[in-house]
């Protein structure tokens, strides 16, 4: 008999789809009768949804200065590079 | 949600890295170095990522002449920074450190009675869309400090599957972790983030 505490645990797997048939169907048995788990459940995929909303890949505008500067080092490095070998 | 890349724009941006074109790299850096920072940082300490990531680039310029786009250039980018944060963690003889023990965070799991149900049930209410919550700046701020607070490989973890859509069989490979594993880091890390959330909608703080 599947614990509250046993579905917290795989409550991540439940919601990404990663359980076997066997398993679904008891969290689904679980849940009908749980108001808890289910408002569990229901609290992460919100999480979930929160953070994804959330645009959390701040960009680092110094980290990307400094790698344009390199890569337009190197490229202005390669094209001069051709013109004197190439005249 | 990110905004999917489409097929086309792929194509367009890589036929400009391959004739070195510096606006397509401009472009591509910051489409990019988000997600190659996140696999950057799960091998290294941020200096050492940032360090990795910036050579990544340059050596994007050469090797970027033999890409097929069999993988997706964001595949493709992650790779790359992978194998030399796994490089540069071999010689310097460190390794990566992650409890892949437990899967129930301990905070939560204090919230269970003996017998293995709730003792302290959730009491976070949902019925708030995820994009009205996040118009409440403080909740944003909070959010922001408690990824950072997460340890690296979880935060890297859900980075890599959430924001980044990589299937799981990429994040593993990426995060050379097992599925089992990677399942755990997925699961630590949105039970942080569940906690934070509850905490702050009860309290009003973070
Ligand atoms: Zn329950």
């Amino acid at each position: 008999m599947l614990m509250c505490r046993d579905l917290a645990r795989i409550a991540s797997d439940y919601i990404d789809g990663e359980l076997g048939t066997g398993k679904v169907m008891s969290v689904k048995m679980h849940l009908l009768m749980c108001g808890r788990c289910r408002s569990f459940i229901g609290s992460l995929r919100a999480s979930i949804e929160l953070m994804n909303a959330h645009s959390s890949q701040q960009l680092d505008e110094d980290l990307v200065r400094r790698i344009d500067e390199r890569v337009s080092e190197s490229l202005n490095a390669r094209r001069s590079g051709n013109d004197t070998s190439d005249p | 949600m990110e905004t999917t890349t489409h097929q086309s724009d792929d194509d367009i941006l890589i036929t400009g890295l391959k004739s070195g074109n510096q606006g397509a790299f401009r472009e591509a850096v910051r489409l990019y170095t988000p997600g190659m920072m996140a696999v950057a940082r799960f091998y290294l300490d941020h200096a050492s990522a940032e360090e990795i990531v910036q050579d990544c680039w340059v050596t994007v310029i050469d090797a970027v002449q033999t890409f097929e786009g069999r993988s997706g250039l964001k595949t493709w980018l992650h790779r790359i920074v992978a194998n030399r944060a796994k490089n540069h963690l071999r010689k310097t003889k460190r390794e990566v450190n992650a409890d892949f023990s437990e899967a129930l965070d301990p905070d939560l799991a204090a919230r269970f009675a003996p017998n293995g149900r709730w003792a302290t049930p959730p009491s976070l209410k949902t019925n708030e869309s995820a994009q009205a919550l996040m118009e409440n700046g403080a909740l944003s701020d909070c959010l922001d400090r408690h990824l950072s607070a997460l340890p690296e490989t979880q935060r890297s973890a859900l980075m890599l599957y959430e924001a980044h859509q990589h299937k799981s069989d990429d994040v593993c490979n990426i995060l050379d972790v097992s599925a089992s594993n990677l399942r755990v880091l997925l699961h630590r890390a949105r039970q942080k983030i569940f906690l934070m959330v509850e905490t702050f909608q009860e309290t009003g703080e973070c």
